[in-house]
């Protein structure tokens, strides 16, 4: 019924409260089939409540949504679906007790006389991911799966059940150079084949690469909506931001002669073989890989969650076991999990009571109050501009970003030695992420050694003093970081020569 | 801009009552004590009154620890069992001619030792509370009978002045509630070690990365909870006199459960308050006494005690949902 051109859904004046604060108001959304249309907007901007209500997980205050051309009503999940509309939410929503090839097939498991069919479940769920070029066991549970793979099995979820609607929220977040760019490949071949796709990123050049149509929320508000051939990077951040957000690199003169953090001989299993990592006070040394490779193990292992098969590691000099994380905060090692949901934050606690959780226990602080824990809580809220529409509350209803700008606050404003930071900035805007490299500069000023797991070339240029490049649980090579340019980094990171 | 939008989230925050996140709870309470009111007349009467507090005094006590460690994600469904050996245990050793302090100081360090070992079951076998205690539940339940000899074992007087005695009108059995749910109030909200409990409770991983030394506390909760059943144990004994098969047990154990649950505490942890608790268990006292008042068919005590716990579970969960 829709010809191709005009719009498969249109939203007029959506408003949306919480409480008193407003998350929403009068926003306007049209999706056109076969285009990739973009939200971009600072961290709490309300994408994520926009594309919520689309997807009738909310429903909004006020405002109408038409749907193929017709009014669609008061909007519920199931009907969202029926309706063609899948999304993949920004929390990810997989059943982690259950296995990929049932996450897959949710909802809709292939019975015969009302008995689950279990092999064509495995061979569906199998076919579904390898149309989108994914290579995850079908068997394993979903809880086992890294947070890159966890996506891509939602994604694929979503893809095979079809639909002339796919929303994508930050699906790239969490993901390296090269999953993200399996994602871009089957967002342009679903567009092809006249699916409306909707894109949230905080990556403006992603965006800009992949969309054709930005819509630009502030506050809750459209501050601009267009086509994105018709705007650049400091149109797109000036209006996000309400002002340009530079951040470079400053120069470190700094005397890195101590070793603050150090990793031997590190081996566990087919993930680690043989990793050897210095880190000097002062310095930033990034451990580079694709998503889920050797980098994305170090947090379970230097946190004293699991314990590998071998290796040393030392924190200022001093030998610290593994499998003890009483020891390994003790040293004054900090690991800042990727994982904020799963490892990071609690989420029915309040934003006060994330923040100082690990620091009121480092303290041994005994008695507790709620006024002094606001008023302990607030030098960090500042420092990390935290923002929350009310004045606590539980850290679960903050966005995306506000929760990631917590989880480092809790972490970092604990005077650590030596800090593993793993993908810092995921899910945070711009700002805040300009505001989270210049907090981990600060960090290597003042004498911290830091190590930063990533799977974000662009992050490792900015932040890191060296990098080392991991691969299938191997480092195959170790640059100081004003020996390579940026591209001969992917290059290397992607598999490229090795020079 | 933001302060615009905080201002009004703030000022209601603050006009609300504490009590007001338990309303629906509150609510039924309310017309349950009217409607009481109203078709009897010994329900209003402070005897009346003051003699269903003592009665639910050792419920209350349970259920002050339970919340505890229900809200770090715990369970302990051993408690009454627990509350029976204490019981059984006591009025041997009276029985024995051992003196008052020594007695009571004897069964509550048993208890304390009964919980302590659910504690490390379950924190160093990762086996899930819930079986782990409701294998404690049915052994201790047998172990009391054996050391009653399945008899009723009596201990006249000796505790009376806790099971009936009174200072300034309060019975002693309602003071050492109120003082034991007090002590676990304050502990829940203004210790380290109350809202490590919410701590573990939310995310036990999160927990333990954040320096809290989980498995320390897991065994200090069930050895509180353990140390409680003892002096409720004590309690009970003093209020009925007597040891006798089937003294707390499970019927016991499931009226502080409903209690607490009722009371809002999650079953999977990470959230409880003691004021939902007491709500709970007054709630489940009130109930029962009015059914006796009207001479009500214990059939129809059963049915009617049943349809209340529902009652008030979802008003408390729509009056939440609300909020
Ligand atoms: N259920 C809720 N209750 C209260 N406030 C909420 C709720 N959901 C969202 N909010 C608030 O609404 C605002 C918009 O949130 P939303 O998640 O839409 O932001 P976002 O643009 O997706 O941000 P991010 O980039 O960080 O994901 C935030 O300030 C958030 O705290
Ligand atoms: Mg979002």
């Amino acid at each position: 019924m829709t010809a191709p051109g005009t719009e498969v859904v249109r939203a007029r004046g959506i408003s949306k409260s919480f409480g008193g604060a407003v998350a929403l108001r009068d926003v306007s959304l049209d999706l056109i089939p076969g285009e990739v249309h973009a939200l971009m907007g600072m961290n709490g901007a309300g994408k994520s409540t926009l594309v919520r209500i689309l997807s009738g997980a909310q429903n909004a205050d006020d405002g109408v949504l038409e749907i193929g051309g017709t009014a669609a009503g008061p909007m519920t999940a199931r009907k969202a679906r029926k309706l063609g509309i899948a999304t993949v939410p920004q929390r990810r929503e997989l059943v982690m007790t259950l296995t990929v090839a049932e996450n897959i097939m949710l909802g809709d498991l292939p019975t015969r006389t009302s008995l689950v069919r279990w092999n064509l479940i495995g061979k569906l769920a199998r076919q579904a991911l390898r149309d989108l070029g994914i290579d995850v066991d079908v068997n394993a549970l979903a809880g086992d799966l890294t947070v890159a793979e966890q996506t891509m099995v939602e994604v694929a979820r979503e893809v095979r059940r079809g639909g002339r609607v796919l929303i994508l929220d930050e699906p790239t977040a969490c993901l390296g150079a090269e999953a993200a760019a399996q994602i871009h490949a089957l967002v342009r071949r679903l567009c092809e084949s006249g699916v409306a796709v909707v894109f949230i990123s905080h990556h403006i050049s992603e965006v800009l690469a992949l969309a054709d149509r930005i819509t630009v929320l502030r506050d809750g508000r459209v501050v601009w909506s267009g086509l994105a051939k018709e705007t650049d990077e400091t149109d797109l951040v000036r209006s996000m931001v309400g002002r340009d957000v530079v951040s470079t690199r400053p120069s470190r003169k700094s005397d890195k002669s101590v070793t603050g953090l150090k990793i031997e001989s590190l081996a566990d299993g087919r993930f680690i073989e043989n990793l050897t990592v210095e880190v000097r006070k002062g310095e930033v040394v990034a451990v580079l890989g694709p998503a889920g490779d050797a980098q994305s193990r170090l947090f379970d292992l230097l946190s004293g969650r699991r314990r590998p098969e071998r290796g040393h590691l030392e924190v200022a000099g001093k030998r610290i076991p593994f499998g003890k994380v009483a020891r390994s905060l003790d040293s004054g090692l900090r690991c800042v999990t990727g994982d904020r949901r799963r490892l990071g934050l609690i989420p029915e606690l309040t934003v006060d009571e994330n923040l100082m959780l690990a620091r009121d226990r480092l303290d041994r602080r005994r008695l507790h109050r709620r006024d002094r824990l606001a008023r302990r809580a607030a030098p960090l809220r500042d420092d990390y501009r935290v923002v929350t529409l009310s004045p606590n509350p539980p850290v679960g209803l903050l966005s995306g970003g506000n929760q990631q700008k917590v989880l480092l606050a809790k972490w970092l404003g604990t005077e650590p030695v030596a800090c593993l930071l793993e993908d810092p900035t995921n899910g945070v805007d711009i700002a805040a992420m300009a505001d989270i490299h210049t907090l981990v500069d600060a960090l290597a000023t003042n004498g911290v050694a830091v190590l930063l797991a990533s799977s974000d070339a662009d992050e490792v240029m900015r932040l890191a003093d060296r990098v080392v490049v991991v691969r299938d649980g191997r480092a195959i090579a170790e640059y100081d970081i004003d020996r390579i340019t940026r591209d001969e980094l992917v290059a290397v990171a992607l598999g490229g020569a090795i020079s | 801009m933001t302060t615009t939008l905080t201002a009004p989230v703030a000022t209601r925050r603050r006009v609300l009552p504490r009590g007001f996140a338990h309303g629906g709870l509150l609510l039924v309470l309310v017309a349950i004590v009217v409607f009481a009111g109203l078709r009897t007349d010994s329900f209003l009467s402070t005897n009346n009154l003051l003699n269903v507090l003592r009665q639910v005094s050792v419920v209350a006590v349970i259920a002050a620890g339970l919340t505890l460690l229900m809200t770090a994600g715990g369970m302990d469904f051993s408690m009454g069992g627990n509350v029976a050996v204490t019981t059984a245990v006591a009025a041997q050793m009276f029985a024995h001619g051992q003196s008052i302090w020594l007695t009571i100081v004897a069964a509550i360090l048993l208890a304390t030792v009964i919980g302590l070992v659910n504690g490390v079951v379950v924190t160093f076998t990762g086996v899930a509370p819930f079986v782990a205690t409701l294998a404690t539940a049915t052994l201790l339940d047998g172990v009391a009978l054996l050391v009653i000899n399945g008899l009723s074992v009596s201990i006249d007087d000796q505790l009376s002045p806790l099971g009936i005695g009174k200072t300034f009108g309060l019975p002693h059995l309602l003071i050492v509630a109120i003082v034991v749910l007090a002590v676990i109030a304050f502990v829940m909200r203004y210790t380290t070690f109350g809202r490590d409990a919410f701590a573990i409770g939310g995310n036990e991983d999160v927990a333990r990365l954040s320096g809290i030394n989980v498995s320390r506390d897991k065994l200090l909760l069930y050895g509180l909870a353990g140390a409680l059943s003892g002096l409720a144990g004590i309690m009970l004994l003093a209020r009925l006199g007597a040891s006798s098969p089937g003294t707390g047990g499970l019927q016991l154990q499931l009226t502080a459960v409903a209690a607490v649950v009722i009371g809002g505490t999650s079953l999977a942890g990470g959230k409880g308050t003691v004021l939902g608790t007491v709500l709970g268990v007054l709630l489940l006292g009130v109930v029962a006494n009015v059914l006796n008042l009207l001479q009500i068919n214990s059939y129809y005590q059963q049915i009617s005690v049943g349809a209340v716990l529902l009652i008030a579970a979802i008003a408390n969960l729509l009056q939440r949902r609300r909020h």
